[in-house]
């Protein structure tokens, strides 16, 4: 007796394996056959799903705003429901590639402007083109969609965007003497305001760094840093996602990130999150961050918004300033006409000012990517930097950019924890990267 | 007498040990499958792709990799990540896992001696293995903070001031140590309990005898408590090997593998070509090479560390 019961339990345990390898996919078929004018009327009287990848959900603060989106749109078409499939924002792209490998594809996707080249390179980004008219992108400005370009098309639609600008303490430059709604415009001026705010220290005697720029090793420091590289009219990668070292404003970029570190302007290896700390305890005078970063502030410090103010980023060597664009992007992924015209009706739903305002006024600080939304009000923090949308430069993609913006970082600590000089650093770094592109 | 029991069907005898063996075949065959399923066909999978050009694109089309000539071991081993990777990792294995050694027999022995509230510091001592391994990597980095961290805050106040600026994970020197700390808190209390259930295992009237003898207490314990614990410590050992061969959320999360690639083992750098540069091939052949160094030191370690059987 005992023999048969242990091995009808074995025989059980085997089973119940066997059972876990053999789910299949209960995926939706892709969305009907209708092309064209058939789809614009069949979306508005059939029953249809739009599976969106969103790992905002997840996140507190930001799920108000997209359940309001999700109560909205149902209501406007009844006959259109939202999912959501949501992940951790670490994992959200791993979770949509392994569905798409199931045979389960999203329609929609929520994401960073980042991600686009690994989605489009995985070939399962449509371009937006597909998705929706000519004349609607024309609202957006030209080059917001530019910089979401992978070869000639443009693979993700920004909701709202961000270069990374210069946040200061009016507090600490009024106390260091300095004129608080005079920000520096250049490298140099930025030097020589930070001697005398490098003499601050806070209230429990801590010290006062003047400059924040993230090195640390997370692929937002990488991007942060390909701006300050673009501040200084260099460049990382040429038009043809090619390796572009050999550029003087690479170099000096470099070189500045160094003279930061020999004077201990800029505390090291920090990453944004650490930035923010440090800004939102008064620990911290200026520092770049993409305009969301705010946020992150705020929560630390609800007075941040007493002291805080913006300006563009720093103009340095023979460069003018310009910065990169940050955006958080809308991706399409193709299931057929259907929900495509579905994913249309859903964006120009959502993408309106009527929609967005106390999203991107007081949850996440941001400008708008239309210009037809340009007169929108603003967080007030943000209006000093306004200007730098205006001096955005497209920084070409490669598929591994999440892995070349960590080697960037890398280059970073060569030349600041490490003591690397600039060339060796610079030089090392094109070995490493070289792998990474073309 | 009816016909059913006059005309006896004969019934399928099987000798009794292949009975057995077929009973045992059965019992065994859930383990079986779980291996086969869940550990050898994935390894094979992995070290076929190693070979191939495996993208996402592969996975999302279904379309089996290229074979690529040895390019993804070409290019790691001329793109000069590999080996630091490989150093790296085998300073964290070696220096952790002696630690990790030394303070778990230290603690075990301090339990085993009959303290007083043994039993309730053993249960408490077991709160950072419980910890999930990304919280633990969490709170590590806040005390190591370089700006507002609490060790900085010690090592200043306890310095009186002379050092305001201690960052272990800044220092390319010392930021495999910071993270080694990390690893050493949460895996020295199982490596405690275990080897104290070995220690309880050893026999007292051989201690005893020993005692009588005029033995000293180290050569009690070099003589008689290492030797009877052979077996143990070759298991707990192994676990240590192996789980810090294999370490990377740690890692990843603590320090990204830097500053400077100074962390960056080859649990980081497989991540990072895996799923950072999203070449799968070139991720299992980093992985396939992993695997290779950790069934070789496994392998060295055992042939050295041969359990005897004391009895």
């Amino acid at each position: 007796m005992k023999r048969v019961l242990a091995l009808v339990l074995a025989l059980c345990l085997a089973l119940s394996l066997a059972a876990c390898g053999g789910g299949n996919s209960t995926s939706q078929p892709a969305g009907g056959s209708e092309t064209g004018s058939s789809a614009a009327e069949a979306v508005l009287t059939e029953e249809i799903t739009i599976k969106f990848a969103n790992y905002a959900l997840l996140e507190d603060g930001y799920t108000e705003f997209w359940e309001g989106v999700k109560s909205g749109f149902e209501a406007q078409y009844p006959n259109i429901t939202i999912e959501w499939v949501t992940a951790p924002y670490g994992e959200i792209t791993n979770q949509v590639i392994n569905m798409a490998g199931g045979g389960d594809m999203v329609d929609m996707m929520f994401g960073e402007l980042d991600w686009i080249p690994t989605l489009e390179d995985a070939g399962l980004t449509v371009p937006v083109t597909s998705v929706l008219t000519e004349e609607y992108l024309a609202d957006f400005y030209p080059s917001v969609l530019e910089s979401c370009k992978v070869g000639d098309e443009i693979y993700g639609l920004p909701m709202y965007i961000s270069p990374f600008i210069l946040y200061y303490n009016k507090d600490l430059f009024e106390q260091a003497g300095l004129d608080p709604n005079t920000p520096p415009t250049t490298y140099d001026e930025m030097l020589t305001m930070a001697e005398s705010l490098s003499k601050l220290t806070t209230a429990d005697g801590n010290p006062v760094y003047p400059f924040g720029q993230t090195t640390a090793s997370v692929a937002v420091s990488g991007a942060s840093l390909t701006g300050m590289v673009y501040n200084f009219g260099g460049t990382v990668l040429d038009e043809n996602g090619q390796l572009a070292t050999g550029n003087q404003g690479l170099k000096d970029a470099f070189t500045m990130l160094q003279t930061l570190d020999e004077k201990g302007y800029n505390p090291q290896n920090a990453k944004l999150k650490d930035l923010r700390q440090l800004f939102a305890t008064g620990q911290l005078a200026m520092y770049y961050d993409q305009s969301w970063g705010f946020n992150g502030v705020s929560s630390i410090n609800p007075d941040a918004a007493s002291f805080t103010a913006s300006a563009p980023a720093l103009k340095g060597g023979s460069g003018d300033g310009a910065s990169i664009l940050q955006g958080q992007v809308l991706l399409y992924m193709d299931n057929g006409d259907l929900q495509r015209e579905a994913c249309r009706l859903l964006t120009e739903y959502m993408l309106t000012e009527e929609v967005l305002v106390d999203y991107i006024t007081n949850i996440t600080p941001a400008y708008p990517a239309k210009q037809s939304m340009a007169d929108m009000e603003l967080n007030p923090v943000l209006q000093g930097a306004a200007g730098s949308i205006d001096n955005l430069s497209s920084a070409p993609f490669v598929a591994a950019q999440a892995d070349l913006n960590l080697e960037l970082c890398t280059l970073a600590q060569a030349v600041t924890v490490s003591d690397t000089d600039v060339d060796t650093a610079i030089a090392n770094f094109e070995k490493t990267a070289s792998g990474m592109v073309g | 007498m009816s016909t059913s029991t006059a005309v006896r069907q004969p019934r399928l005898k099987l000798k009794k040990t292949t009975g057995d063996q077929l009973f045992s075949l059965a019992l065994i065959a859930p383990t079986l499958l779980v291996t086969i399923v869940f550990i050898i066909v994935p390894v094979i999978d992995s070290v076929i792709k190693s070979f191939t050009e495996y993208k996402i694109k592969n996975i999302i089309s279904g379309a089996p990799g290229e074979w690529n000539n040895f390019e993804n071991y070409i290019k790691l081993f001329e793109g000069g990540k590999l080996w630091p990777a490989v150093i790296h990792t085998l300073l964290f294995v070696v220096g952790v896992v002696l630690a990790q050694f030394v303070l778990g027999m230290a603690l075990a022995v301090i339990l085993n001696s009959g303290l007083k509230g043994a039993r309730f510091i053993r249960s408490v001592m077991m709160m950072p293995w419980v910890v999930p391994t990304i919280i633990s990597a969490l709170v590590w980095m806040w005390i190591f903070q370089p700006q507002y961290g609490l060790l900085k805050y010690a090592v200043s106040v306890i310095t009186g001031g002379a050092v305001s600026d201690f960052a272990i994970l800044n220092d390319p020197n010392t930021a495999l140590l910071g993270v080694a700390v990390a690893a050493l808190w949460k895996q020295v209390p199982l490596t405690t309990l275990l080897l104290l259930s070995g220690l309880q295992n050893v026999p007292d009237d051989m201690l005893e005898a020993a005692t009588i003898d005029g033995a000293s207490r180290a050569k009690k314990f070099f003589a008689i408590v290492i030797p009877y614990m052979k077996s143990v410590i070759s298991i707990v050992v192994s676990m240590a090997i192996i789980e810090n061969f294999k370490q990377f959320p740690l890692i990843w999360t603590m320090t990204g593998g830097g500053p400077s690639e100074s962390t960056t083992t080859l649990a980081v750098l497989s991540y990072r070509e895996a799923f950072v540069s999203n070449n799968l091939g070139s991720g299992a052949a980093v992985t396939t090479l992993w695997m290779l160094l950790m069934i070789v030191v496994v392998a060295v370690y055992r042939k050295l560390f041969q359990a005897e059987d004391m009895n």
